[in-house]
């Protein structure tokens, strides 16, 4: 019997194909994954619809709701009304004093001394408003734009409409996620190809199966070298098969990946002076300034979206305290970050976004804390075609409500991937039937804050 | 002339039959809509209701006359001259709560009156302009059932077959025809070796072991007797049931926990994954099948034994992913049918009927009114998940909340016991104690000390030397029951938790039954639980119907009717949505490719005539037999075919929809993990029994309770615990199917994650060694080459050919000269063909 009765070398395969072989060995050089018959490296990059004032996004999220009434929103009225009642609760005055900061004079809490040095680069966000004031609905509706249904997250979308830079390293990444509120799924792909979703990174670990434990690298590249003789046999074998194409480029790009990732990962090689403006190395900032410097050495490297968390902004009581413990742990690193993209030349490129799933309400709970408010609260952004120094919407004169230049998550993630040069309405994906987009039928791009 | 003699007038003159466009002229009419009536509707109605603000609630606009005569989503505003038809007046009398205008306070006596005496003189409006939004496009049923998987399905005559010997099944002559109207020659069959692997992956998910091979090799009878008793052989393997389910398993989006917001697990689930194996290897025809898992608990009562089967078919039904956090009862009521609905229309019917839950569909002929007319049929249905919204009885499991099978023999007893308590309650018991102890001693101090003060002295008369504060005292108790009702309620939930976990027996199952109202559901207007419509009677998709509903009975649910329905062989979709769905597995893309979508965003069918002579076959002589099916396909000759390429075929036809070669398809993750673990001689044939996720802490994963560990578990892969946003990392990193969607056709990523895991992850290395150990082992196959030959028999299913055998030697003796035991070397080879294409497809 004649098994293989057509017998194709593989320069015959590719050169039969529209793209020809010079195509192929041109992305190859470029680190591109395009390949013979259709084979299209889902990562590979892609224009924008147009011009991107951001390449890539670094979202700090802060789980829990913070208080805007002690971080970013300066409520005058509230500091007087402190023990007043207003619908039978008890008003409770801010535990913390804001200055004005910067040629701007933004007012900004007390306990963000580094970050307030920055005031001028920061787009207050104060008249934020989201449809759910319970953690899970909320969190997830932050990162999908959806607390009904499972929906891709924001950095799938992103990298699934922009492609990455660096073939080398994944799109998106998102160092210490969640494992509840929806774990997964905040940073999962849902309907969208595998390929777009967020690879998790922890601090002191990097990514899963990223490196060998029993072959030396020479050993292994002699194992990849027999995995890749019998691929390109097999596609000898069945002719155009853009699969099997895909399976061979898979191995090279795993094969980069392990050299390029622990070398991104690896902090020490930073040099001391930058370990100590992202106080890697002090107990209290260590965890999220190490977040910080991993997340400007991954934009650095080419990464299009990475997401830094952290825990605990859930101050239904402890608000004197346990506010400014999350403070000291983050401000510091926040603003090293700032530092070192500006030095970098990075942070006009760079969009920077801040914030929890919603704030808390001006009235106070247990003496000292503070109850969920969904319906006004606070976060920022800085950097890639933001207006630095000015605030954008208002809550009411108690920041209970957003009244002024109102901002509804699904407007936050409008305005984010316009900046990265996307339009949320042409944004979409096809999926039983329908197209779908993050944003889904809402989302208004905030104009003012663009500069 | 006084009002009252007006109103007469107008009524007379209405019931002339005069037209509001005539009255509308007359001076007078206009005058007295200009006075009261204008000024009324800008006051009270413009702030919502009006195109020139841009305002539409409920998309109505009353600031023109054509803005009321179309109305809006409950319909025309008001009808001139009947006043009791009109909604407006309905809406301003407020009867209705649910349907009360203005939202806020209702409009004067005076007010009203003018209102209704307008409409009832024919509404004259002399405002012209258009309403902001166009006119609701209606949908027109009949022409919707012209689409093509609407149509009935009829056997259709078989093409002349230009090569007679060629046909092996009438599906070959469909196939011939097409191909031969572009002038393409199907390529030559697949050889053995590469049959007996693609037919036994198909049939089991496993790989065909070296003396199934050898002896189908050597076979003298022809090549279809030959395959002909292959597939007899595998159909009747229990582990048929194994491979088929998991497809079946992927559309239902099974999964073991709730996922979402409060991920509890399901630790029943399980029982309705064993249900879709059993089925699947007696062979249960397809109309039973459907049947039970739609309306198993209403099917009449035979042994125990099979009634408990059909309840926990109902499975299906209560496996959703639901939001328990969702505190509105109305809403998660509602979401709990859109799961049903859209997992009912796409499992069986490739109809993504759910998008009408908020207008009508936008591609195909499904109103809304469709939507809610299933939408009754499953509001009249209890889903017993074990779970309910927050409000409706907490996010803890409650036994009562699910079903409860008969006869407990039948399945595995699995009685918990109750744990004792852990530190944490103990020490708080403990606090409570004191604190109560502490409370009774002051309550009856104070007691004394007020018996005693009744003069109104300020000390205790007793000899004690302290002074008794009675404020404080009474302050103090204060606290203290502030206290005890913290801790008692912190106490009783710790107990609570731990005895949720115990009691749990094996006769529970998850499912649903009829609840005890049955009712009609409410059109609810842009999908908002609150906005209700109109109520529609239960019943199905008009589309599908020749303009004749089922006849639902009063007094049940109506899911008994609509599973006849759906299995009745005249129904258009339900046999051509599963023969394509067979097809899509074993021919690696459907005839129709996007196998849940039969309507007009979906792909059509590349061979319709074949789609409708395989469904009319299926209900017909094969009275719904999936295996019937299956063997069919597989004895056509076109299913035999290599997967070679050829340049003219492919310059005509390059996604090979003419099946004119055999598609090279990617194994799924189960069929990798099961293929690497039999090779290594690890893997437990057996089926396991329950699941991993009934013996874990029935908390909320991710935050009081941990998804199970699934290293060392060395069942099939079927039997893998599927914890929503849990799955096992192999399962993840090789496409399956995420299990809140329901997915017909998995993604085939080739993403170099999957690399990394095949190179790097233990689980590959341990299985290569293993497999390098059972090979070595007892020095029988003392030779490289024996050793190198053993591994490809064993993983691909052939021999190496010379420069294989070449480059493998080299691999392993370089390997050995860098100092690697001969198990280390053996198995690095051995991964290397695990990790090659060749391992990863079947060709």
């Amino acid at each position: 019997m004649n098994k293989f009765p057509l017998r194709l070398s593989r320069r015959d395969v590719l050169s039969t194909t529209s793209c020809g072989f010079g195509y192929l060995a041109l992305k190859g050089l470029l680190g591109g994954e395009a390949g013979a018959a259709g084979f299209r490296n889902p990562l590979s990059e892609r224009p924008s619809h147009f011009p991107a004032r951001a390449k890539r996004v670094i979202f700090m999220f802060m789980q829990g709701g913070p208080s805007h009434l002690e971080t970013f929103d300066h409520k005058p009225e509230l500091i007087n009304s402190g023990g007043k009642k207003k619908d039978g609760k008890g008003l409770l005055a801010p535990r913390y004093s804001f200055q004005p900061t910067g040629k701007s004079g933004l007012m900004i809490s007390e306990i963000y001394p580094h970050l307030a040095k920055h005031a001028d680069d920061l787009c207050l966000l104060n008249g934020m408003h989201t449809t759910s004031p319970a953690h899970p609905q909320a969190t997830i509706a932050l990162h999908t734009g959806s607390q009904n249904f499972v929906r891709p997250s924001v950095g799938a979308w992103i990298t699934y409409g922009l492609g990455t830079v660096n073939q080398d390293l994944p799109g998106f990444v998102t160092i210490n996620p969640l494992g509840r509120l929806g774990g997964a799924q905040n940073y999962g792909p849902a309907f969208l190809p595998a390929s777009y979703q967020g690879t998790k990174l922890t601090v002191g670990n990097s990514m899963a199966n990223i490196s060998n434990s029993v072959f030396s690298d020479k050993e292994q590249r002699r194992q990849i070298d027999l995995v890749q003789s019998m691929n390109r046999g097999m596609l000898e074998r069945v002719g155009v098969n853009s699969q099997i194409e895909g399976v061979i480029q898979s191995y090279e790009l795993a094969y980069r990946m392990q050299s390029a990732v622990p070398g991104v990962m690896d902090l020490k090689k930073e040099p001391a002076k930058v370990r100590e403006l992202y106080g890697v190395d002090n107990k209290v900032t260590s965890n999220f300034g190490t977040q910080c410097l991993m997340a400007r050495r991954l934009a650095e490297a080419g990464v299009r979206f990475i997401q830094v968390t952290h825990n605990g902004w859930d101050q239904h009581n402890g608000l004197s305290t346990k506010l400014k413990n999350n403070a000291l742990a983050t401000d510091q690193p926040i603003a090293a970050l700032i530092t070192d993209l500006k030095e970098r030349g990075m942070l006009e490129d760079t969009l920077l976004v801040w914030g929890g799933e919603f704030g808390r309400s001006p009235e106070g709970q247990n003496q000292d804390g503070r109850r969920h408010n969904n319906r006004g609260y606070s976060m920022w952004m800085a950097g890639g075609g933001i207006k630095g120094g000015i605030r954008y919407g208002a809550t009411d004169p108690l920041g209970g409500t957003a009244v002024e230049d109102k901002m509804h998550t699904h407007d936050l993630h409008a305005t984010i991937l316009h900046l990265m040069g996307l339009d949320h309405t042409k944004l979409t994906y096809r999926y039983a039937g329908r197209d779908f987009r993050l944003t889904d039928v809402y989302g208004e791009v905030a104009q003012k804050i663009i500069s | 002339m006084n009002a009252h003699a007006f109103f007469i007038i107008v009524i007379l003159a209405v019931s002339g039959s005069l037209k509001a466009s005539a009255i509308e002229k007359e001076p007078g009419k206009i005058a007295f809509f200009e006075k009261s009536i204008r000024p009324l509707l800008a006051k009270h109605c413009y702030k919502c209701h009006s195109a020139a603000k841009g305002e539409d609630k409920g998309g109505l606009t009353l600031d023109t006359q054509s803005g009321w005569m179309d109305g809006g989503d409950s319909g025309p505003a008001l009808v001139p001259g009947k006043v009791s038809e009109s909604l407006i007046i309905e809406a301003v009398e407020q009867h209705d709560p649910d349907f009360a205008m203005p939202p806020k306070y209702k409009l004067s006596d005076l007010e009203i009156v003018n209102l209704k005496k307008w409409v009832a003189m024919g509404a004259p409006d002399p405002r012209d302009g258009k309403p902001a939004k166009a006119a609701p496009s209606a949908i027109d049923i009949a022409a919707g059932r012209k689409f093509w998987s609407f149509q009935p399905v009829i056997a259709p005559v078989l093409p002349e077959a230009p090569d007679h010997k060629w046909v092996n099944d009438p599906i070959d002559r469909f196939i011939l025809a097409k191909q031969g109207g572009k002038g393409i020659v199907p390529v030559s069959d697949a050889d053995r070796e590469t049959l007996i692997r693609r037919v036994t992956y198909d049939l089991v998910g496993l790989p065909p072991t070296p003396e199934e091979i050898r002896a189908f090799r050597e076979d003298p009878a022809s090549d279809r007797e030959a395959l002909a008793r292959i597939v007899d052989r595998l159909l009747a393997s229990e582990h048929f049931g194994e491979r088929w389910a998991r497809h079946w398993l992927d559309i239902v989006r099974y999964g073991e926990s709730m996922g979402r917001t409060r991920n509890f697990p399901f630790p029943y689930a399980w029982k309705y994954r064993d249900y879709v194996i059993a089925a699947f290897n007696k062979d249960k025809p397809y109309d039973r099948f459907l049947t039970e898992q739609l309306a198993g608990d209403l099917l009449p009562d035979g042994d125990a034994e099979a009634e408990n089967e059909a309840k926990i078919a109902t499975g299906f039904l209560a496996l959703g992913s639901m939001d328990l956090n969702e505190r509105d009862k109305e809403k998660f009521k509602l979401d709990v049918i859109d799961d049903q609905i859209d997992v009912t229309g796409r499992a069986f019917m490739a109809l993504t009927t759910g998008c009408a839950r908020c207008h009508d569909h936008k591609f195909d002929p499904i109103p809304t009114t469709d939507y809610y007319a299933m939408a009754g049929i499953f509001g009249s249905t209890d889903t017993l998940s074990g779970y309910g919204s927050r409000q409706g009885g907490g996010n803890k499991m409650n036994r009562a909340a699910l079903i409860s099978l008969k006869d407990p023999e039948s399945s595995r007893p699995v009685v918990v016991e109750v744990t004792k308590p852990g530190a944490r309650e103990i020490k708080l018991q403990k606090q409570l104690t004191k604190l109560k102890k502490e409370q009774g001693q002051l309550i009856e101090a104070l007691k004394n000390f007020r018996k005693a003060n009744q003069g109104g002295a300020g000390k205790v008369s007793n000899d004690s030397e302290t002074p008794f504060n009675a404020q404080r005292a009474q302050q103090r108790i204060k606290q203290i029951k502030g206290q005890v009702n913290r801790l008692q309620k912190q106490v009783n939930n710790l107990a609570n938790e731990r005895k949720q976990g115990a009691g749990l027996s094996g006769n529970l199952a998850m499912g649903v039954r009829d609840s005890k109202t049955i009712t009609n559901c409410k059109v609810r207007i842009r999908g908002d639980a609150d906005n209700h419509g109109a109520e529609v009677a239960r019943g199905v998709p008009q589309v599908l119907t020749k303009g004749k509903q089922p006849d639902l009975s009063k007094d049940a649910s109506g899911r008994l009717e609509l599973a006849r329905w759906l299995s009745n062989p005249s129904h258009p979709l339900t046999a051509r949505v599963m023969v394509n769905r067979v097809w899509h597995h074993l021919f690696g893309t459907g005839i129709v490719r996007t196998v849940d979508n039969f309507g007009q965003s979906g792909e059509r069918p590349s061979h319709p005539e074949l789609l409708d002579h395989l469904a009319a076959r299926f209900t017909g002589e094969m009275n719904w037999s999936v295996k019937k099916l299956i063997r069919a396909m597989m004895l056509s000759h076109s299913y035999r075919l290599a997967s070679e390429y050829r340049e003219s075929n492919h310059a005509m036809d390059p996604d090979n929809r003419l099946f004119w070669r055999a598609n090279v398809r990617r194994l799924e993750a189960e069929a990798l993990r099961d293929a690497m673990m039999l090779v290594a001689g690890n893997l437990k044939l057996e089926p396991a029994e329950g699941s991993l996720v009934e013996k874990i802490k029935p908390g909320e994963i991710g935050r009081n309770s941990s998804a199970p560990v699934v290293a060392s578990f060395s069942h099939r892969s079927v039997y893998l615990p599927i914890v929503r946003n849990y799955v096992p990392e192999f399962l993840q990193v090789f496409d399956f199917a995420e299990p809140a969607s329901v997915i017909g056709r998995r993604d085939i990523t080739t993403v170099s994650t999957q690399a990394l895991y095949l190179l790097n992850d233990q689980f590959v290395i341990d299985q290569s060694r293993a497999a390098a150990k059972r090979l070595l082992n007892g020095g029988k196959l003392a030779g490289y080459e024996e050793q190198i030959n053993g591994a490809y028999l064993l993983a691909l299913g052939r021999s190496p050919s010379g420069s294989e055998l070449t480059e493998a030697r080299r691999y392993i003796e370089s390997a050995s000269e860098n100092g690697q035991s001969k198990v280390e070397a053996l198995g690095g080879m051995i991964q290397a063909l695990f990790a090659s294409a060749e391992f990863r497809y079947a060709l």
